[in-house]
């Protein structure tokens, strides 16, 4: 049938052959649009296509660059993850599910001292021990390794020192638990312990021993691992402050409480390869750390990613465990599992900073913000993890999304003897979001304005610049604002409710996939890459990096190659296990799967369509500009009864080269300024929340109960809807978690008290409140059909949305994180010996009643709606930099127009005395410039 | 196993290994302890999703390693070992029970339904649908004791309210959901259990094609013989 067959619809005569199989051509055929001959295709989903290219779907944010490659298949629709069958059933093979024959059992010796030194270790007894199969030592693991390569400061097991309770001393495996647990008691050490450090204050002062030693680049002989500084802006805006807030958070540390301990089995094939299961968010990172420890090149490995039973930032770093596995099957000839138990899952930590926090923050007459003033002293444990990313994000990422007059930020990243701090959900955001989000509620309560409408009066608009030269693409700010303003009912609650009764606010801000690929040059090789494969069969295997830890990478990237092809999600089989057939691909972090992976994804998919169409432009002599791509059928744009199926057009595709195959990649555009750390927080694109908290205070116990939180939270598009609802509820959860009851308690001796899951207290379903998630779509021009983040961006508002609606509820401002009651009481204690008031029943609640300013603050509000939405739908293009709000000329580079405007990334001599607890590490020199090691 | 490495790599042969093998040796602080010869080992036997098992454990063996090492339910999950995550609830006689709390001896004999019992061959569970339609699995880690629990709750009462849900499930600890698809994933399988909403046909059931094709279209490979 070359050249396409034709079917006359409707006409006369028997439609069906006696055995009811259809006689060609005569068949009654359904409405235009759905696909034309075969009666048991899915019609075309018009409500799930654009307008713009003849759908339904509207388009408030105006069209989008994959508009075209839209087939309303399943984007936008709420449908199960695709590996959601495998973990109802208990199909999932999560770490500790992999059992190899033949496998022996490994345990990891850990350090009882929180700093020492190992002078010697003597392993015979061990070795003697009958069943233990191999033992290996720091001596077998000299090389050094990390997850950031400017900081590669980790052994597989102490070389030297240990550097926390836990550190990693030696390891065993034997054949069975209970031998190789009675192995760890058969080792000779002998230490020479050394001063401990815990006080991440104490830090920033010169030690005999620091716990880590830099070389030539060490400061003076402190803990300090980064030291950052960063101003831009015209600081004298600051000077005549109309309001003014100042505040000094303490925050805890918190631990990301995934259910599935650590686990890695290590297995070396009969070639010589290494096999190894770890349930890895990053596998890629990984494979680099096992190559240089092992002395192995990359192609000699495998890594295998299991499913991951939750990560959350905390299976991103390339962990010693997964080294001694692999070191202890070599030596052994076996397969090797370690498990950990869930004490040793809070000993390897990586959960977020304890954090000392100092915001002040300033507003001019007309309530422009006029100056952040950020310090943020973090504690960063024994080893260096992320934190070098940590130390920037802490500040920059408060950068938007509020015009500002001038920013200033100060951070220290310091090593304590404590188990390492590393990336959590939110990463380096969330604590000092919280800070600044409250500081504003508090600049809104000095000048007696609405706190949702002294926000809305000072959002960058959409296609604007941050004022550390973050470019903002899509913004759904000012929307998710309007929405949780509406649904919260908020103007009938604030500052009108009973005592113990509060209402609060929150935003936040967060990136979407870290602009910069650690390891290489993003001009030259790119973010991700994905493979698709359509052999004769016509199903679609994917193979992509992309770690799925549960949030559904997985089921995103099939979504929008079934959605590009049109075929139903079943056909679409995603391969992202294992680094022997998946390119490379940077994992689960920084957010950035959705965006990239998919935006890669979409590129094979649509090389992918384009032989396909152009097969089918061969049988039906259509140009592909006039012909749809339907559920499994090939049709002409007007008149859909002339068509070819799916299988017909790919077989005609593969006549001449067997399997169709589609490689797509992601680059992320050149972006941001030159200035020193420019790259930290620079992303594609930005997501943007705003969540309306409410909460019940007990003020006589000081026991918090949040009872409803309304979530909106700007993911561009949803391109699954359940999906994203699932990362704003499971966010709030999370971030409900740190506010209120997360704490990793370090004891006088600093020792961690609180290693497991009995007083470390995650919320149960009791502390949950109701969650109303509110999804805004801004429709990003860069994303994967205009999706951005839902992953991270939906925590960081939790938090001051919380500690504000507190404030509104019982008048007490509280900066020690998380509020537990014993803080709270002491809190309303602490109020009640200031004031006259003896029974906290009688405790005033805050009022408000609206000055002069806030009729202002509503018109600008108007007025910067109209602006930001034309801005949105790119129909004003002007440029819009930081500033413009203070009366700049975006046109002219700040530097030339305003005097004082400045980027600095190191202190002015005369900064120097004023700067805050963070800002002190300022004070040291390098050891270079003292003259030290070379 | 009297083959052991020593430092230098040589493999040598220890002489007194066997005996070492009956009378463990332990150490207590610095002092090397003679150490009770280790627990007997028995036959444990019971019925695990239907079908009677027989497995030689310890006498001191803890149900959940039994059930993941031994009689390979690896759906049973190991989270905290402490009773206090509920990813390792199992239903025994009916009744939810974490299984690293419990001595395998004291449910000798009795019937045990893991998460890989609850599917009726390929058809999924009313409950096991919804948790994959409702989002209510996210990870998927806890889901498996999430789901015994869910089971017992609607095995005695099929139209739960909120707070009785929340109550039969809050021994679970859940990191990803926030708990709110996983109670309308209930809510949903309640549902079902009522005879209210037909269950959806799922994915899992064997299915030749969902989209069958029509007889002129090929849904074979060019060459092969219908």
């Amino acid at each position: 049938m070359s050249g396409g067959y034709r079917q006359q619809p409707g006409g006369s005569g028997q439609t069906t052959r006696k055995d009811g199989k259809r006689v060609a051509g005569k068949q009654s055929f359904p409405p235009p649009g759905s696909g034309g001959s075969r009666p048991h295709m899915k019609p075309r989903d018009l409500d799930f296509i654009p307008e713009s290219v003849g759908g339904k779907e509207e388009q408030p944010a105006g069209s989008h660059i994959h508009d075209r490659a839209r087939t309303g298949t399943t984007v936008g629709k709420e449908i199960p993850l695709v590996d959601s069958n495998a973990k109802v059933t208990g199909q999932a093979w999560y770490g500790d599910d992999v059992r190899l024959p033949n496998e022996i059992i490994g345990k990891i010796l850990r350090s009882p001292h929180h700093y020492a030194r190992i002078k010697s270790i003597d392993t015979s007894r061990v070795e003697a021990l009958p069943g233990v199969l191999a033992v290996a030592t720091g001596e077998d693991s000299p090389h050094r390794f990390g997850v950031l390569p400017v900081t590669k400061d980790e052994h597989a097991m102490a070389v030297e020192k240990v550097r926390h309770v836990g550190d990693l001393v030696a390891c065993v495996a034997a054949v069975d638990e209970a031998t190789a647990l009675e192995a760890l008691n058969l080792f000779e050490i002998e230490w020479e312990v050394l001063e401990p450090v815990f006080d991440p204050k104490k830090g920033l002062e010169d030690a005999d021993e620091p716990i880590h030693w830099r070389g030539k680049y060490h400061l003076s002989k402190t803990n300090v691992q980064k030291r950052v500084f960063q101003e831009f802006g015209d600081r004298s805006l600051v000077d005549k402050p109309h309001a003014e807030s100042h505040g000094k958070w303490s925050m805890a540390g918190v631990h990301h409480g995934f259910t599935e301990p650590h686990a890695v089995v290590a297995h070396w094939g009969p070639n010589g390869r290494l096999q190894l299961y770890t349930p890895q968010q990053v596998p890629h990172y990984t494979h680099r750390a096992l190559s240089t420890v092992l002395d192995v090149p990359m192609h000699q490995i495998n890594v295998i990613r299991t499913f991951v039973g939750g990560g959350f930032g905390g299976k991103s770093d390339p962990f010693p465990h997964e080294m001694c596995a692999a070191i202890l099957a070599r030596k052994a000839g076996r397969p090797v599992r370690i498990t950990f138990d869930r004490e040793e899952v809070y000993w390897i930590n990586r959960g977020r900073h304890p954090s000392h926090i100092e915001v002040k923050m300033t507003a001019d007459e007309e309530a422009r913000i006029s100056g952040f003033d950020i310090d943020a002293l973090i504690d960063g444990g024994g080893f260096a993890s992320f934190g070098h990313v940590t130390s920037y994000y802490n500040g920059v990422l408060a950068t938007a999304p509020y015009e500002l007059g001038s920013f200033h930020y100060t951070g220290a990243r310091v090593w304590t003897n404590k188990p390492a701090s590393g990336a959590m959900r939110g990463h380096g955001a969330v604590n000092t979001r919280c800070a600044v989000e409250v500081g504003l509620d508090e600049m809104a309560e000095t000048m007696q304005v609405d706190p949702i409408d002294l926000r809305l009066a000072n959002l960058l608009p959409p296609h604007s610049r941050t004022i550390s030269g973050f470019r903002i693409t899509s913004n759904g700010m000012r929307e998710a604002l309007e929405k949780v303003r509406e649904g919260s009912n908020w103007d009938e609650k604030f500052r009108q409710m009973p005592l113990g009764k509060g209402i609060g606010i929150g935003c936040g801000f967060f990136i979407s996939g870290s602009g910069l690929p650690i390891h290489w040059d993003p001009n030259r090789f790119p973010h991700a890459t994905v493979h698709i494969q359509v052999d004769m069969d016509g199903g679609v295997t994917v193979h992509t990096g992309a770690a799925d830890i549960g949030q559904g990478s997985t089921t995103a990237v099939a979504q929008v190659v079934s959605e590009v092809l049109a075929l139903p999600i079943e056909m679409i089989h995603v391969r992202s296990h294992e680094s022997d057939t998946s390119p490379v691909d940077l994992g689960s972090y920084s957010s950035r799967v959705t965006f990239m992976n998919a935006n890669a994804a979409i590129r094979a998919a649509l090389e992918i369509r384009e032989q396909l169409l152009n097969a089918a432009w061969d049988i039906l002599g259509y140009h592909p500009d006039n012909l749809v791509l339907n559920d499994r059928r090939i049709y002409y744009k007007h008149d859909p009864a002339i068509g070819v199926s799916y299988l017909k057009a790919l077989h005609k595709a593969q006549e001449d080269k067997g399997s169709l195959i589609a490689s797509g990649a992601y680059r992320s555009p050149p972006m941001g300024g030159v200035h020193k750390g420019a790259a930290a927080g620079l992303a594609p694109a930005y997501s943007f929340s705003a969540y309306v908290a409410e909460v019940d205070v007990d003020v006589e116990t000081g026991m918090i109960r949040c009872t409803d939180v309304w979530a909106a939270h700007d993911c561009g598009k949803a391109l699954n809807p359940m999906a994203v609802k699932g990362q704003i509820i499971g966010s709030c959860h999370m971030g409900l978690g740190q506010v209120l009851s997360e704490k990793m308690v370090y004891g006088r001796t600093g020792h961690l008290q609180n290693a497991n899951l009995l007083d470390y207290k995650i919320p149960s379903v009791h502390e949950m409140p109701h969650v109303e998630p509110i999804i805004i779509e801004s429709c990003d021009p860069e994303g994967p059909f205009g999706a951005k983040e839902a992953g991270e961006g939906p925590l960081l508002p939790i938090l001051p949305a919380v500690v504000n609606a507190v404030y509104d509820a019982i008048g007490i401002r509280l900066r020690d994180l998380p509020l537990t009651p014993d803080v709270v009481f002491k809190g309303i204690e602490k109020t009640l010996k200031n004031s006259d008031v003896d029974d906290p029943l009688d405790l005033p609640s805050p009022r408000l009643t609206h000055s002069s300013l806030q009729p202002t603050l509503v018109a600008r509000a108007q007025e910067h709606k109209l602006r930001d939405k034309a801005r949105q739908r790119t129909e004003d293009t002007s440029p819009y930099v930081n500033g413009v709000l203070f009366g700049f000329d975006p046109t002219i580079p700040l530097e030339d127009q305003v005097e004082g405007w400045r980027t600095a990334t190191e202190p002015d001599p005369e900064q120097l005395a004023e700067l805050g607890l963070a800002g002190r590490a300022w004070l040291k020199k390098e050891q270079r410039e003292m003259g030290g090691e070379n | 196993m009297s083959c052991c490495f020593s430092n230098s790599g040589i493999p040598y042969v220890d002489m007194r290994a066997p005996l070492r093998r009956l009378w463990r040796q332990n150490m207590v602080g610095s002092e090397h302890i003679e150490m009770i010869p280790s627990p007997k080992k028995k036959v444990w036997s019971a019925e695990v999703n239907g079908t009677p098992v027989e497995v030689l454990v310890p006498s001191n063996a803890v149900l959940l390693d039994v059930l993941r090492d031994k009689v390979g339910t690896l759906g049973v999950k190991r989270g905290c070992d402490l009773g206090t995550c509920g990813c390792c609830t199992v239903m025994v006689d009916g009744n939810p029970r974490l299984s690293c709390l419990c001595l395998a001896g004291q449910v000798e004999g009795s019937i045990i339904t893991t998460v890989e019992g609850l599917a009726d061959g390929a058809h999924l569970a009313p409950i096991q649908s919804c948790f994959a339609e409702h989002g209510g699995s996210q990870c998927g880690f806890c889901t498996p004791g999430f789901l015994i629990s869910a089971q017992a709750l609607l095995n005695e009462n099929d139209s739960p309210t909120d707070k009785e849900i929340a109550c039969a499930i809050e021994g679970n600890l859940c990191r990803c959901t926030g708990y709110q698809q996983i109670i309308d994933s209930i809510k949903g399988a309640a549902a079902i259990h009522r005879g209210e909403v037909e269950a959806a046909a799922p994915a899992s059931d064997p299915h030749p094609d969902p989209h069958p094709e029509g007889p002129e279209e090929p849904n074979m490979p060019p060459g092969h013989a219908r």
